[in-house]
């Protein structure tokens, strides 16, 4: 089990009259080679949730495991920990600093003490792999680039450390219709490498389309969890924690109502067609 | 390592002293801070530490966060009271080791100013307990206003302190961000030598400025786009306002001040 979370709980300021709990009695699993989405209304604890996974924060009660590493122990080595698990936090493009491209994303290869030779190669190997051009984007400075182009720099900083598993906060955020398709293409090709993805979204549309398991959050406690059919079941609940269905579950859902005949738990906007194209192949049968 | 760092530390409540015109509580903590000065004796220091504790109780916020003020002067007040300790030599002599004399005079001058330098912390630390640092810009900027005759620019340093105060919460979290954000890509803040964790700083610090910057110019352009052209003419949505309550504490300031002038004059302990 790469990521095992064991009722986790958060407080952000104890003791100060701004006491927000931000996460309680989470419990999860994540499995190897697994795309999971974390889902939640603003201020839900996701972002929160998301930092005690390479131990960027801390709290006690609860037990956090990577690969079995319990990080909570003080002789956990967290260089490490976080070499395997690659974070990349909503709006990565606001942490570049270096002077060029390539400097910016040796960053974390640097600071993982490797020799220059193989940080130059994950260099180029993590621009290229985020659909960017080593060639001509290295020398830039990376405040030259567009946002789009900055947020795929920011990724393959990350990227560049190999972890064998990533977590994205809203990696489309703030991203125009073509950018965000081309942001999952990139997610998804990396998922495809064998990298086990852990992706943080506020769009059922999004997480539907690429996630294998949800979990969705409210108030800091896991409300659902399962296979995104499992979890929009639960649509007018979904509702109500500030939450939507992808369009063509609902669509699927209202025809049921209607009296045609929609299999239980379609999302995906191909099996909503096919479905709808089965009624209607039947019902002219029927007529002929 | 940034929860250390308290700029804001406004409680928010609903006591009498929360509720005070932010004036009223500017002009009695400085008359506070003279009427520690006016104090020649302990007994008067007693008279003022209760009143001020009163005043702490009496807001819901609790002692701890009074004493907590403290810590970043601790060391001034330790300095200060070991060398009044030790260079008073009038009086007559207590302890004698080395080339170190310690006097009955020594001492009660060391317990003095450093009592007087902990009521001075504790008195401004119950102003900025208790009223929002945006209150105390425009407290100041009104108190300051009449200055404006000689060309005193009062305005535009209350509006540039209320844009700094409102932004360092936002610095201080966007700090955070970009701190864990090269954590996770194997950054070290934490250990390391003087040099190496200078250098450290800057994969945080240039962010931080470029994001700084953005937002300046964000904010100028939406101050322009709302036609801000200064403090000339400004009508302002909460208007400050004196009342009955704010009488009553300039009365029980007075009232301080006169029995800490008695206490003098009948030369108390
Ligand atoms: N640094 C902090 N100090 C105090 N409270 C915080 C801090 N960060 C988050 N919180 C609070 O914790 C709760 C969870 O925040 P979190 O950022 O994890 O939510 P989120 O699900 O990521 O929201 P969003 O979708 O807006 O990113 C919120 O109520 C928030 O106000
Ligand atoms: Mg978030």
């Amino acid at each position: 089990m790469p990521i095992e979370v064991k009722h986790l709980t958060h407080v952000y300021m104890p003791g100060t009259p701004f006491e927000a709990k931000a996460l309680s009695e989470v419990s999860l699993s994540i499995r190897d080679g697994e795309f999971v989405g974390i889902i939640g209304h603003t201020g839900s604890g996701k972002s929160t949730l998301i930092t005690h996974l390479n131990g960027l924060e801390h709290s006690e009660p609860g037990v956090v495991f990577v690969n079995g590493v319990d990080l909570g122990e003080k002789d956990t080595d967290l260089i490490a920990i976080r070499r395997v698990v690659g974070l990349v936090f909503q709006y990565p493009e606001y942490q570049l600093f270096e002077e060029t491209v390539a400097k910016d994303v040796a960053f974390g290869p640097t600071n993982l003490g490797l020799d220059a030779g193989e940080i130059s190669e994950r260099v180029q190997t993590a621009l290229k792999q985020v659909g960017l051009d080593p060639a001509s984007v290295s020398e830039k400075s990376p405040f030259e680039l567009s946002g789009g182009q900055k947020r795929r720099v920011a990724i393959a900083g990350v990227l560049a450390m190999r972890p064998s598993i990533l977590i994205l906060d809203e990696p489309a955020a703030g991203l125009d219709p073509s950018g965000r398709r081309d942001m999952f293409d990139l997610i998804r090709g990396i998922h495809a490498s064998g990298v086990t993805v852990v992706m943080v979204s506020h769009s059922m549309d999004d997480v539907g389309r690429l996630c294998d398991r949800l979990f969705v959050l409210n108030r800091g406690e896991i409300a659902y969890s399962g296979t995104p059919a499992e979890v929009f079941v639960h649509e007018s609940k979904l509702h109500a924690i500030g939450l939507d269905v992808p369009e063509c579950a609902k669509l699927a859902r209202r025809l049921r109502d209607a009296g045609f005949d929609m299999p239980e738990g379609i999302y995906r906007t191909e099996d909503v067609c096919a479905a709808i194209m089965d009624n209607l192949t039947q019902k002219g049968d029927a007529k002929c | 390592m940034l929860k250390n760092i308290t700029l804001g530390q406004y409680f928010p409540g609903d006591s009498f002293i929360h509720r005070l015109d932010p004036r009223t509580k500017l002009l009695a903590t400085v008359a506070l801070i003279a009427i520690v000065f006016v104090a020649q004796g302990f007994s008067g220091f007693l008279l003022i530490a209760a009143f001020v504790v009163a005043c702490a109780v009496s807001t819901g916020i609790h002692l701890k966060f009074l004493i907590r003020g403290l810590k970043p002067i601790m060391l001034i007040i330790i300095f200060t009271f070991f060398l009044n300790l030790f260079f008073q030599t009038g009086g007559n002599e207590l302890v004698h080791i080395g080339f170190l004399r310690i006097t009955d005079q020594g001492l009660r001058t060391a317990a003095f100013m450093a009592t007087r330098l902990i009521l001075l912390v504790v008195c401004s630390q119950l102003l900025t307990l208790t009223t929002s640092p945006i209150a105390l810009t425009d407290g100041l900027e009104s108190l300051f206003r009449p200055l404006e005759a000689i060309h005193f620019p009062a305005h535009e340093i209350a509006m540039m302190m209320s844009i700094a105060l409102r932004f360092i919460p936002t610095l201080m979290d966007e700090a955070d961000k970009i701190m864990k954000a090269q954590k996770a890509r194997g950054a070290n803040f934490e250990t390391g030598s003087l040099v190496q964790r200078a250098k450290a700083m800057v994969p945080l610090l240039v962010p931080l400025f470029v994001g700084a910057f953005r937002r300046a110019e964000d904010l100028a352009l939406a101050m322009d786009a709302r036609c801000y052209r200064g403090g000339a003419g400004r009508t302002r949505m909460k208007q400050l306002k004196f009342g009955k309550n704010d009488l009553l504490a300039g009365l029980a300031i007075l009232l301080l001040l006169a029995a800490v002038i008695g206490l003098n004059a009948i030369k108390a302990f």
